[in-house]
């Protein structure tokens, strides 16, 4: 087999081991994931329960819909880190792959655009009392489509072995990933899995403000999106590379342990969302579904940068033996920022969440 | 070029950086300028106790959320989306060098939102001392991250020789055209966003909307006139050779002088807004905000104007004296012309393997890799007209005349890179260019 064109990793040395490069990588595509739940899956659930125009639906999402811009402008942000850091340990894979699919990959910038827009149109159109279900619903599958171009890219980049055959029948770049099995899957997977972690956190927002409602229709959408996840879960399990499904299917490896750790989160909290879920049942009910839910996420997250590790491995690539020479300087200058932000942020917190002056008071 | 090449014809990839970056760059510094100006009127409005212009003052930082949050980020994505389409190679090598110069920079953008959130979202709760320090950390995140981003733009200019030894990422960082390159922004944000302040009109009721209109207007003056000397400070700090290529083509030895004169009608323009301000510094009673509007475009197209020489000025480098446009690194190029390029490129190998080898395809596999970084094949920039005079053996002999890595005997060089390859692809280069003439 003639040997896939992976291009030569630049010169210049990483400014930082490449376990403290993962580690920021992880924790900053978490940090986005949870905001792309939120303003991307909170605006198609919000669209649907407009849609079905009760007056209690209306009014849950007239409270809560205000926060979803936000959540897309921190999703946007946060995104950006990741994107940074997978394009500094995995950048001739991440560049090949986007370039082949140039056309598809910068049709993410247009479809984020009208998203976003349509977004805030949809949250204005709640205070006019002219609400539209439609605009929250072509806001959110738009957005949803960004994760389609992003999914794209990261299954291209892991499939070298495919690269000659996509370049060959897309020399302008115009089509998505079309050789992978495995893309169609996974963007379902990524899609269901973002209405069900939404559906978590509306369950969250409602025990902790005692709305009822919302408690219990956030748990529902979280049981019915989770328990939809059989389908496409087990679609993406059985559409891997043969390494690695042998990998995740051996009990003795570490992917294998976290998928399966992962699953059987995601199913205790699956089993403990159904009675927190019914009419009478106690705010605190949500928070152990809730909990495992996240432990569940979080071992996805896990998953997938195992997964893309030993898919790039079986091409010769090793992303933590990349070579590196510490710059202290950048690193002290990047902690000093970041903790300063962490300060700034918990005060942003409280004095965004403060009551406001009430007359007489000394302002 | 290490990577394979988005071939779009017509065009040329080139230009999708162009567009997105005239857009973002615009918004980017209006956007520094606008918080510059927030912070400023906001201390005015307090120190007069005037509610009136803080419930204004509220909007305008809406207005402010929705052009950074929406514009400004999804565009600033879009540059890094099409710089890693259009030169994988240069991208990925910046990255390298200025990781945490960007994560530094990330952070302040999301302090920069959290703070505008929060001024917009709790602006009713917020006590107005608090409402001073989010306008003013606001002012200082936005113009902190230009205080960022400049080091990497200019050091694409003038990356200096204490880099090139050390690659440490300070050394880059604090360049030869890093503090005029930054003074002469910081002009241009504050007429961006003066002009976009003034382009509201301010609030009814006409003692406070002069009021208004005259602050705003100085503002944006300062911002348009001090540009002049901190933009000739700016060409003063060009590496010699850069500075000799923007004065050739302003005399017209180069084929780069319609877009030159564009650029310089846009220059001209920058100072337009200087005039339109004046007219709401003097009679703001008369003035109207589509003429702002107006300003706000000539300053665009100034500032795009500016852009564009900073960009030709690189040239033939992507990183001056380090990387060439195409994405080869100036110590390859002999590597290249001994050893050849085909045998070290993955990605020209095959795609000259997939169709068939021949003389030909291995020609248009290095023409690819090496010339469409800046050339389409017959539109912007097209090879099919540049060339259409040469015979074969004239485009052979041209082709193998670029090898030469010596300016005295290659004068494309001061805006071309050399051939990157043994004589036997330049000739293959050479037979497929001839063939452009036929489609």
């Amino acid at each position: 087999m003639i040997p896939p064109p992976i291009p030569a990793p630049d010169p210049l040395l990483l400014p930082m081991p490449p376990l403290a490069l993962k580690a920021l990588l992880l924790v900053t595509f978490a940090m986005h994931l949870m905001a792309v739940n939120v303003g991307v899956g909170g605006s198609l659930l919000a669209g649907i329960h407009v849609l079905r125009g009760r007056p209690e639906d209306r009014d849950l999402v007239r409270r809560l819909a205000p926060m979803l811009p936000a959540a897309v402008t921190f999703a946007i942000t946060l995104g950006v880190a990741p994107l940074l850091f997978v394009q500094l340990s995995y950048g001739p894979f991440f560049y090949t792959a986007s370039v082949l699919t140039a056309v598809p990959w910068l049709s993410l910038l247009a479809l984020l655009l009208a998203g976003y827009t349509l977004l805030y149109r949809f949250v204005g159109s709640m205070g006019t009392g002219r609400s539209s279900a439609g605009w929250g619903i072509a806001a959110s599958l738009l957005l949803l489509s960004v994760g389609l171009m992003l999914v794209n890219v990261t299954t291209l980049s892991l499939r070298p072995d495919l690269w000659v055959a996509q370049a060959a029948t897309s020399p302008h770049g115009l089509h998505l990933n079309r050789f992978d099995p495995t893309l169609w899957p996974r963007f379902l997977h990524m899609s269901v899995g973002m209405v069900a972690v939404a559906g978590l956190l509306l369950a969250g927002w409602g025990a902790w403000r005692k709305e009822a409602y919302a408690r219990r229709v956030g748990m529902m959408w979280f049981i019915v999106a989770t328990v939809s996840q059989v389908a496409w879960g087990t679609w993406l399990l059985v559409k891997q590379p043969a390494p690695i499904l042998g990998l995740l299917l051996d009990a003795n490896t570490l992917p294998s342990l976290t998928l399966w750790g992962s699953i059987a989160f995601g199913a205790l909290a699956l089993f403990l969302a159904i009675p927190a879920s019914q009419k009478g049942a106690p705010p605190r009910a949500v928070w152990p579904p809730l909990g495992l839910g996240m432990v569940s996420v979080l071992g996805m997250i896990l998953l997938r940068d195992q997964a893309r590790d030993a898919s790039l491995a079986a091409f010769g690539f090793h992303a933590a033996s990349l070579p590196h020479q510490t710059d202290w300087t950048s690193m002290g200058v990047f902690g000093l920022a970041l903790g300063t932000l962490v300060v700034l942020l918990v005060v942003l917190v409280r004095w965004g969440s403060q009551a406001p002056v009430e007359e007489g008071e000394a302002p | 070029m290490n990577h394979p090449v988005w071939d779009l014809p017509g065009l040329g990839s080139g230009w999708i950086i162009g567009l997105i970056s005239i857009l973002h760059v615009s918004i980017a510094h209006l956007v520094v300028g606008a918080g510059l100006w927030l912070a400023w009127m906001e201390t005015h409005a307090q120190k007069n106790s005037d509610a009136p212009l803080g419930a204004w003052l509220r909007l305008r930082a809406k207005g402010l959320l929705w052009l950074s949050s929406v514009l400004g980020a999804v565009t600033g994505v879009g540059i890094w989306v099409a710089i890693g389409l259009v030169n994988p190679t240069a991208t990925q090598h910046l990255i390298r060098a200025f990781v945490m110069a960007w994560a530094i920079e990330w952070l302040l953008f999301a302090g920069e939102m959290a703070t505008l959130i929060v001024l917009v979202g709790a602006y009713d709760r917020l006590r107005p001392r608090q409402r001073l320090i989010l306008t003013g950390l606001y002012a200082l995140f936005a113009w902190f991250s230009l205080v960022v981003i400049n080091g990497i733009v200019t050091f694409m200019l003038s990356p200096g020789t204490g880099w090139s030894t050390s690659h440490s990422m300070w050394d880059g960082f604090f360049n030869a055209t890093y503090l005029p390159s930054l003074l002469l922004r910081t002009c241009v944000a504050m007429a961006l966003g003066g002009l976009w302040a003034l382009a509201d009109g301010g609030p009814p009721g006409a003692l406070l909307r002069g009021q208004i209109l005259k602050r705003t207007a100085r503002f944006t003056l300062a911002g348009v006139l001090l540009a002049i000397p901190a933009g000739w400070f700016y060409f003063q700090s060009f590496p010699t050779a850069a500075r000799e290529l923007v004065l050739g083509n302003l005399r017209g030895t180069t084929g780069l002088a319609v877009g030159f004169r564009w650029a310089l009608w846009g220059l001209g323009a920058y100072l337009v807004p200087a005039i339109l301000v004046g007219w709401a510094h003097l009679a703001p009673r008369s003035f109207r905000p589509p003429v702002a509007l107006l300003g706000l475009g000539f300053a665009c197209w100034g500032f795009g104007g500016f852009e564009w020489i900073r960009e030709v000025a690189r040239k033939p480098f992507v990183i001056r004296g380090v990387m060439y446009a195409n994405g080869i690194r100036v110590e390859q190029v002999e590597g290249f012309q001994k050893e050849g390029f085909l045998p070290q490129n993955a990605w020209a190998r095959a795609f000259a393997e997939s169709k068939g080898n021949t003389d030909l395809a291995k020609g248009e596999a290095i023409l690819r890799s090496q010339c469409l970084a800046c050339h389409t094949r017959s539109g912007y920039r097209g090879l099919q007209g540049l060339t259409a005079t040469y015979t074969e053996a004239e485009l052979i002999a041209m082709i193998q005349g670029i090898r030469e890595r010596d300016p005295a005997t290659n004068p494309y060089l001061n805006f071309m890179p050399p051939f990157a390859g043994t004589e036997q692809e330049a000739e293959w280069v050479g037979k497929y260019l001839n063939t452009l003439k036929a489609k």
